[in-house]
């Protein structure tokens, strides 16, 4: 039964029963009355990730990106906002080091995620879990900590169970089959659309939508407003290194002013 | 790759790993930086250099659709005003 390989921290003889017995396939148990319930849930958001994944394809193919090429992404990356952020720096041909670290910049947010979703995954086997982290997206996230936010303290859900399982599998398999059919559909569109129209402003506003909720507080305001002062003063650096300055600079000043909020609180 | 790495980090990590709690506040701000870092250089720059200027249509196009966007929280709704602005004044200019 050392299927799963050394260094484990869960071995099977410490799984508990329901888990053991789905261990071998890429799914953990589901209960399906929280599966279709979650399935419920996403349905309402489902015509704004499809259009969302048509925007996202209709940029990438109109920024130079071959439809095959647009294809592998959108299935083995799985994410709009790091997908759109790339877009440009793949077609000015931005080296793929700082391509690769861009998107790993936008997908930060995911850590936190990941951090706090983890104790309902914790216990399942390596692969599921594999699968179950490419398909935990922001909307999922955002779904699924809102319906288990009241068992956060029940001690049975701490290990995660079927009926969370169910739910989260309800919302992600909605979420992926919306967003890809959008994006092909965007791919197909985009081909057929001129290029002088300047479509990729539309990704830029797209990215701005996404940014604007991040930031409604003064230190993130702060740091964002140093980051594009930062960001452009250093454009014309070699292989788009400004770009990651910019971050350093733009996060350093949030955490400066997050202090120095802080400070004055404790002082009055 | 990116996108697993960092949704599968704490998924994958050993339950005995947590994120410190320093680091996790700068990592709140890591995305709102580098999307903003993307969107500065793609709209205020030019030919890898600095464009802010009156004739610069995105600059006008992103700043209407930033104002459509805090008032209605609409993202179809502030795309199509922020083309349409983009494209009047690239026609008209």
């Amino acid at each position: 039964m050392n299927w799963h390989g050394p260094g484990m921290m869960v071995g099977m003889s410490r799984l508990p029963a329901p888990i053991a017995r789905h261990a071998r396939g890429l799914l953990p148990p589901i209960d399906h009355v929280a599966y279709r319930e979650g399935v419920k849930a996403m349905t309402p958001l489902a015509v704004a990730i499809a259009v969302w994944g048509v925007v996202t394809g209709v940029a990438i193919v109109n920024a130079g990106l071959p439809i095959g090429a647009a294809l592998l992404m959108t299935f083995t990356v799985f994410a709009g906002s790091a997908q759109l952020a790339v877009m440009p720096l793949l077609a000015t041909g931005v080296p793929l080091p700082i391509v690769w670290v861009t998107a790993l910049l936008v997908n930060l947010r995911f850590v936190i995620f990941a951090a706090a979703s983890r104790r309902s995954f914790m216990h399942l086997p390596w692969r599921q879990r594999l699968l179950a982290s490419y398909l935990n997206g922001d909307l999922g996230f955002a779904l699924f900590s809102r319906r288990f936010a009241d068992s956060a303290l029940d001690e049975a859900a701490q290990q995660g169970n079927p009926e969370q399982w169910g739910y989260f599998y309800g919302v992600a398999v909605v979420n992926w089959a919306v967003w890809q059919a959008g994006s092909v559909a965007g791919f197909l569109i985009g081909g057929l659309m001129p290029t002088d129209w300047g479509f990729e402003l539309a990704a830029y506003i797209a990215l701005l939508a996404l940014l604007i909720p991040m930031v409604q507080r003064m230190p993130a305001i702060a740091g964002v407003v140093g980051t594009a002062t930062v960001a452009v003063l250093t454009v014309g650096w070699p292989m788009r290194l400004g770009l990651l300055l910019a971050v350093l600079v733009g996060v350093t000043i949030a955490l400066l002013g997050e202090a120095w909020r802080d400070g004055r609180v404790s002082q009055s | 790759m990116a996108t697993l790495l960092t949704r599968g980090s704490f998924f994958m990590l050993p339950a005995r790993y947590a994120l410190p709690a320093q680091l996790e506040r700068a990592l709140r701000y890591a995305p709102a930086c580098a999307l903003t870092a993307i969107v500065a250089q793609g709209v205020l720059t030019r030919d890898h250099r600095p464009f802010i200027s009156f004739g610069n249509d995105q600059l006008w196009a992103l700043l209407g659709a930033a104002i459509v966007f805090v008032k209605s929280r609409n993202m179809l709704l502030t795309i199509a005003i922020g083309m349409t602005v983009f494209t009047v004044l690239r026609l008209w200019a």
